[in-house]
C-alpha cells in the first residue's frame, strides 16, 4: 500500500506545526535576521473539501502554499499525505507526491509560457509524469481535459497571448488537473479577474471538485469568495493561525478580534449588513521583528498587558480553534 | 452649476477611418461636496475617461466632447498653459498603484514640495511646513522622519497616503481617485477610504471615485455610474441603483457576486467576455452576453434615456421585479 492510497480515518493532507524561516541579509556590518514567514501552522484537509486560507499580504499564506506543494522544503514541522510523512520521501516518491498535489498560480498572465501553444503547455506535465503514454494518447488526454474546463478544441494550437484573463486561468486550471491530482493548492486564483469572469471560474472550480473529487487549499484575501467556496476557513496573521473553523460559523460569529476586524472592514453591498466600526489602525508588523506576545496586540482594541507578554496558543473554543487570551470575555 | 460637467466625451485611438472608441459619448457631472462613483469591469473605459478629464491622453489618442467644463471654464479650448494651472491644483488625481506613482529617486518631501512649488510658490521653509502639515493630515505616523524617506522604504498603505497628500497639497476642488485601494489589503482599504471621505467632507471637495468593486462604491458614493465597453449603461443614486437595477448588465453584475448567492450554489455568470477592439457587436454592446437580448438589440444600438428617474441605455429597462419592460412576452432570442 503506497502513501498515495487513501486510508480510512486519516486526513488526505495534514500539516503539523509547519515552519518556514528565511535568513535575510540586512547589509554590510549588520547582523543577519530571520523572517518567520510561517511559524507553526497545523491543519487537516479531508477529501473533496475546500480549506480557505485568508489574511492580509505578508501573513504567510503564499509561503504556506509553496510548502504544501514541495516547491520549498519547510524549515521544520511535518507535512503528511494520507498519514505518511512527506519529508522522508525518496526523490521518486516526491515526484509522485507532486502529481497528487498540484498548484494554480495567482497571475494567469505570468504563469503560462508565452512561447508555447496551449497544447504543449498542457502536454508537458503528462510527458514528464506519465511516460507510458504515447503521443496520440497524450494528445487525447490534453483534449479531454480542455473539454472538461470549457476550452474549445481549436484552442489547442493557440498561444497564451491570444486569450483573456479568464480563459488563461482555465488553461492554468486544466494544467493542474491533467494529472488527476487529489489536492489543488490555488493561490489567489480569481483575484486578477473581473467580477463576471470570476464567477465563471469559481463555478468551474466547484464543478470540477464534484466531478473529479479533488480537495482545494484556496488561498485568498477576498472574504466574499471564501465564504462562497470554502468548507473551512483558516485566518492567518503574521505566519500564525489566528482562528480556524467551519466557514458558516466563522462568518456568522467571528471570535478572534482580527477576524472581526477583517470582516468588518470588507465593504458590503447590502446596506443592512453594514456595521459601523472603527477601522483597524496601523499595519501588519514586520515579520523580521514581530511584536512580543500576541502579534496582533498593537492593533487590537481588547489588548491587555498579558497580550503584550505571552503569546496565545491555538485552543478550542465553541468548536473552533482560536488563538486569543481573552476569547471567553469578548465572545 | 456643477463643478465638473462632461457631455458626450469620446476618446478614440487608432486610425481616423477605423477608430477604436475607448470611451463612447459619456456624460456626467460632479458637484461640490459630492461623491460620484464610476464602476465597470476592465476595458470599460473608466480610467481613460478620467485621464481625458485630466488632459493626460497623448497623441495619437483623440479627445472630443460637446462640453468639458470645470467651474464654467471650457477645458478643451483654453490655452495649454492655463489648463496646466488648473490640473494638479484645482483638479487632482490619485493613481491606482501607489508603488509606481511615486518616483523612486526622490524623497517623499521633495515630491510633495514639487507640486507646491509649481502651484503655490512660497519659500522652501513654508513649503516644508506645509508638507509636514499634509503628512499629519493623511495620518502618517511620525511624519518628521518620513519626510526624508524614499518610496521603497514605505509600505503600500503608507505610499498611498503620500500620493493622497500630494494630490490634496494644493487644496483641489475636484479629486479624481482611480482605483485608489485596488493594490491594498481590506483593513488598509477601509482606512484609506475613510481618509478620502473625511478629506472630501472637510473641504467640500467633489470626489470622482473610480473602481471595479461594487461593494466599495455602494458604501462610499452618493451617485453611481455603471460603464461597459466605453459606454455609460446606467446611472443613479447609490442607495437605489443596486437595490433595484434598471439595466440588465447591472443586474447580471450583482448576481455574479458571491455574496448574492446562497450556500454552495453555483453563481449566475455573464457568459463571454467584454468585447475588445475588433469584436464590437453592431447593435447593443451587451447583446451577445445579455439574457434578455432580442433581434432588435442585435441590430440597433440603444441610446441613454430616462427611466423612472434613472439614466439607462437599454431598449427594455428592468422594472422593480427585475423583468424587462416594453418587450412582447416570449420575444427573446
Amino acid at each position: 500500500m503506497s502513501f498515495l492510497d487513501a486510508k480510512p480515518g486519516v486526513p488526505l493532507l495534514e500539516s503539523d506545526d509547519l515552519v518556514r524561516h528565511y535568513d535575510v541579509n540586512r547589509g554590510i556590518g549588520k547582523p543577519g535576521a530571520t523572517v518567520k514567514a510561517l511559524d507553526g501552522v497545523s491543519f487537516a484537509l479531508e477529501t473533496q473539501k475546500t480549506l480557505a486560507v485568508v489574511g492580509e499580504s505578508g501573513c504567510g499564506k503564499s509561503t504556506l502554499g509553496r510548502q504544501l506543494t514541495l516547491i520549498e522544503k519547510p524549515t521544520s514541522g511535518a507535512l503528511k499525505l494520507n498519514g505518511t510523512e512527506v519529508g522522508d520521501l525518496t526523490d521518486k516518491e516526491a515526484k509522485q507526491f507532486r502529481r497528487t498535489v498540484q498548484m494554480i498560480f495567482q497571475n494567469p498572465y505570468g504563469s503560462l509560457n508565452p512561447r508555447k501553444k496551449v497544447g504543449q503547455i498542457l502536454a508537458e506535465p503528462v510527458l514528464l509524469n506519465m511516460d507510458s503514454l504515447g503521443r496520440k494518447e497524450r494528445e487525447e488526454r490534453v483534449r479531454a481535459t480542455m473539454a472538461k474546463v470549457g476550452l474549445r478544441p481549436e484552442f489547442y494550437q493557440r498561444y497564451p497571448h491570444m486569450f483573456s484573463g479568464g480563459q488563461r486561468q482555465r488553461i492554468a486550471i486544466a494544467r493542474a488537473l491533467i494529472l488527476e491530482p487529489k489536492v489543488i493548492v490555488a493561490d489567489e486564483p480569481v483575484s486578477a479577474l473581473d467580477v463576471s469572469v470570476q464567477a465563471q471560474v469559481l463555478n468551474l472550480m466547484m464543478d470540477l471538485q464534484e466531478e473529479m473529487n479533488v480537495a482545494y487549499v484556496f488561498i485568498s484575501h477576498d472574504l466574499s469568495v471564501v465564504r462562497h467556496i470554502a468548507d473551512d476557513v483558516m485566518v492567518m496573521y503574521l505566519g500564525r493561525v489566528a482562528e480556524k473553523g467551519p466557514t458558516e460559523e466563522i462568518f456568522a460569529k467571528p471570535l478572534h478580534p482580527y477576524t472581526r476586524a477583517l470582516l468588518a472592514s470588507a465593504p458590503k453591498i447590502d446596506p443592512t449588513q453594514r456595521v459601523k466600526t472603527e477601522p483597524l489602525t496601523g499595519e501588519l508588523p514586520s515579520p523580521i521583528n514581530p511584536p512580543s506576545g500576541c502579534a496582533f496586540h498593537k492593533r487590537c482594541p481588547f489588548a491587555t498587558e498579558e497580550c503584550a507578554k505571552v503569546r496565545p496558543e491555538l485552543r478550542n473554543f465553541e468548536g473552533r480553534e482560536v488563538a486569543c487570551h481573552r476569547v471567553e470575555e469578548i465572545a | 452649476m456643477a463643478l465638473l460637467e462632461v457631455k458626450n466625451l469620446t476618446v478614440e485611438f487608432g486610425s481616423e477611418d477605423k477608430p477604436f472608441r475607448a470611451v463612447d459619448s459619456v456624460s456626467y457631472s460632479v458637484d461640490r461636496g459630492e461623491v460620484l462613483g464610476i464602476v465597470g469591469e476592465s476595458g470599460s473605459g473608466k480610467s481613460v475617461s478620467s485621464l481625458a478629464v485630466m488632459g493626460l491622453i497623448d497623441f495619437p489618442g483623440r479627445v472630443t466632447a460637446d462640453a468639458l467644463t470645470f467651474d464654467g471654464q471650457d477645458l478643451l479650448t483654453m490655452p495649454a498653459k492655463r489648463r496646466r494651472q488648473i490640473t494638479g491644483k484645482d483638479i487632482a488625481m490619485i493613481f491606482q498603484d501607489p508603488m509606481s506613482a511615486l518616483n523612486p529617486c526622490f524623497t517623499v518631501e521633495a515630491q510633495i514640495m514639487e507640486a507646491l512649488k509649481v502651484h503655490e510658490g512660497g519659500n522652501k521653509k513654508q513649503r516644508r511646513e506645509r508638507t509636514l502639515d499634509l503628512l499629519n493630515q493623511v495620518g502618517i505616523p511620525d511624519p518628521k522622519s518620513r519626510m526624508t524617506a524614499y518610496p521603497h522604504q514605505l509600505s503600500g498603505g503608507m505610499s498611498q497616503r503620500i500620493v493622497i497628500a500630494m494630490a490634496i497639497a494644493c487644496n483641489p476642488r475636484l479629486l479624481i481617485a482611480d482605483e485608489p485601494t485596488t493594490a491594498l489589503d481590506v483593513t488598509i482599504q477601509a482606512q484609506i477610504i475613510d481618509l478620502l471621505l473625511k478629506l472630501q467632507e472637510d473641504s467640500d471637495m467633489g470626489l470622482l471615485l473610480i473602481t471595479h468593486d461594487l461593494a466599495l462604491v455602494s458604501e462610499a458614493a452618493n451617485r453611481i455610474q455603471v460603464m461597459y465597453a466605453g459606454q455609460l449603461f446606467e446611472s443613479g443614486p447609490a442607495d437605489s441603483i443596486f437595490a433595484a437595477p434598471r439595466h440588465p448588465y447591472t443586474q447580471a453584475l450583482l448576481e455574479a457576486l458571491p455574496e448574492r448567492s446562497e450556500g454552495h450554489d453555483r453563481l449566475r455568470t455573464i457568459p463571454g467576455v467584454v468585447p475588445g477592439q475588433y469584436d464590437r457587436p453592431a447593435g447593443c454592446l451587451l447583446a451577445p452576453r445579455c439574457r434578455y437580448a432580442n433581434e432588435n438589440c442585435v441590430k440597433a444600438r440603444p441610446e441613454v434615456s430616462d427611466f423612472n428617474g434613472r439614466d439607462v441605455r437599454c431598449f427594455y429597462p428592468l422594472n422593480d421585479q427585475g423583468q424587462p419592460t416594453g418587450m412582447a412576452t416570449g420575444e427573446t432570442v
